[in-house]
């Protein structure tokens, strides 16, 4: 600890950013309706006048540009970034993160094949581990297998790293492989039981495109499950209050812990951009899948995903029908 | 009332999210004899669920008979995650198909029985699909889901849908202030009747049936007490006010 502070403070001195929170930022919280309606709106990215640019975070950027700075922030931050959630999220991404795999509960009872796993974005390993915890220690499944899928190089490195000690690696239950979300043509169509993407999907470039790919390689009642930040809180005084956070700290944070806080504030800026849990439900739905639990009730689409921490993040879930 | 409402909030949505939200408003909150109601369940909830039910008298209401009724019904086990509430969704789904299969059971030739009989063979016939599904014996741990804090809205609902139901078919017109109290009151009956049920060993369930006439039978005495009571204290409230006339008071 004693260590850590004069370097940062170094870091921050050589830091050549001139506030706390960039002028951008602070339009966005306090005036979000006006800004709202300055800027294209969050949704539609495709569907805009100009087809061929989409957003990187609040810039507006060449489609092919995407890409390409989103794997620069990714490569920087790949060997800090579980320290980072932790800081960031208070230790509570562990939280959803468990309940997101117990919920989906993988793993097959008396069943000698075991389930295939896909895990989108997964580079740093956190879900794979957690899958494979829950199929061998809840469901007595020692066969079930995760396939981790990340564009990035870096971070599949950090997930390597992680796994190289672990039995699963040795039992050969894990695999990596580098591919972008929205072309896995390395992957056979209706081979896979479980499609997961935690906080990945909101950097996706084109996501209708990568749902449409989650289609092809799920099998007939395989599921597609994400966990996803969301752009806004249902009650209108905590979204206030996390936004102060979310462009006020987590890029602060970043910058100390870090020394890189253009990537955070891309990571903050594009959660604002991500689609809400209505829109990209009916994204899901778009491209072919059942929504859960709205069978025949009033409810609407309300069943559809599952909000965590009054809404900050969300779980999402389509099942392919057979 | 309720469309000016509805459209005001469709029209507030972003432009994208219009048609699912017209989807949605096409259901409509009356009966309508022409016309049959939309399904309660999509094709591949109705394929597992009614697999998983078929898993119940062997394995309960549990998450390993929904994990066999979506592998019966040629869906993986991680299908399951269509439910968001797990073995709750196969209670719910006995409540809602035996709810709208009630129409089908009883038929009433004539007009003569009165519709106090007709809710009672009603009520029979419902709990009737308990024993025949064969979900009897495991029905005390249905109520035990149902009773959780998480499934208690939803299991209100279906009650009151199911009181709803039995009025309805027993020919109940009224609209008066009744409406509300004999739902409120066959509801009651309903849930008491039904958990009697369970610890029932009498052939045939001859003593539900009987429970059910004693509990119908106190409605009516204490329905009857009730109103006489308002009427009786509404007519008394008249003559003191006239009493207060008669002295001067202007009133």
């Amino acid at each position: 600890m004693a260590s850590i502070i004069p370097r940062a403070w170094k870091r921050l001195r050589l830091s050549k950013t001139s506030g706390w929170v960039c002028n951008d930022c602070r339009r966005t919280f306090a005036t979000s309706r006006v800004q709202r309606q300055q800027q294209p709106p969050a949704s539609g990215q495709h569907e805009s006048q100009d087809p061929k640019s989409t957003h990187f975070g609040f810039q507006t950027v060449t489609e092919e540009l995407k890409a390409g700075r989103v794997a620069n922030v990714f490569s920087s931050v790949a060997s800090s970034y579980d320290t980072m959630n932790d800081l960031m999220s208070l230790g509570i991404h562990r939280l959803w993160k468990d309940h997101f795999v117990r919920s989906l509960n993988p793993g097959s009872r008396n069943s000698v094949e075991g389930q295939k796993i896909l895990d989108i974005a997964g580079g740093t390993g956190d879900i794979a581990f957690r899958m494979l915890d829950h199929a061998s220690n809840i469901n007595h499944d020692n066969q079930t297998s995760v396939l981790v899928s990340d564009i990035n190089p870096e971070m599949l490195g950090e997930g390597r790293k992680r796994f190289a000690t672990s039995p699963y690696k040795a039992a050969g239950r894990v695999a990596f492989l580098e591919a972008n979300a929205e072309d896995l043509s390395a992957i056979n169509d209706s081979s896979i039981d479980l499609y997961t993407v935690a906080f990945g999907i909101r950097n996706f470039t084109y996501k209708q495109k990568a749902l449409e790919e989650a289609y092809r390689v799920l099998k007939p009642g395989g599921v597609f499950a994400c966990l996803e930040f969301t752009p806004q809180l249902r009650n209108p005084v905590m979204n206030a209050i996390y936004k102060r956070w979310s462009f006020g700290a987590i890029p602060l944070i970043g910058q100390v812990v870090a020394a890189d806080r253009d990537s955070y504030q891309y990571l903050v800026e594009s959660i604002e951009r991500f689609p809400s849990q209505e829109e990209f439900a009916g994204m899901i739905r778009k491209a072919g899948f059942l929504l859960p639990g709205h069978g025949g009730e009033e409810e609407g689409m309300q069943g559809a995903w599952e909000d965590l921490t009054m809404g900050i993040a969300a779980i999402h879930k389509g099942v392919k029908p057979a | 009332m309720s469309t000016p409402l509805a459209l005001r909030s469709i029209l507030r949505a972003p432009a994208a999210l219009r048609p699912l939200l017209l989807q949605q408003s096409s259901r409509a909150l009356y009966h309508s004899y022409e016309h049959d109601a939309p399904p309660a369940y999509r094709d591949p909830e109705n394929a597992i669920l009614s697999s998983a039910l078929a898993q119940v008298p062997t394995h309960g209401f549990t998450q390993e008979a929904l994990t066999l009724g979506a592998r019966d019904a040629g869906y993986l086990d991680i299908s399951t995650n269509l439910f968001p509430k797990g073995p709750f969704e196969i209670v719910k789904y006995h409540l809602v198909t035996q709810r709208l299969g009630l129409k089908d059971r009883v038929q009433f030739p004539d007009d003569k029985t009165g519709v106090g009989k007709r809710v009672r063979s009603l009520v029979l016939e419902r709990l009737r699909a308990n024993v025949e599904t064969g979900v009897l014996p495991q029905w005390q741990q249905a109520l035990a889901l149902m009773s959780l804090a998480e499934n208690i809205p939803a299991s209100l609902r279906e009650l009151s849908a199911l009181s709803d139901e039995i009025w309805f078919l027993a020919g109940d017109v009224s609209v008066d202030g009744s409406w509300y109290t004999k739902r409120a009151s066959l509801a009651a009956v309903y849930a008491a009747t039904e958990v009697y049920q369970t610890t029932d060993q009498s052939t045939e369930f001859r003593d539900t049936g009987l429970f059910l006439d004693r509990r119908l039978e106190e409605v009516r005495t204490v329905g009857g007490v009730v109103g006489s009571t308002i009427q009786w204290a509404g007519f008394q409230a008249g003559a003191v006010v006239n009493l207060m006339r008669s002295k001067g008071v202007k009133i």
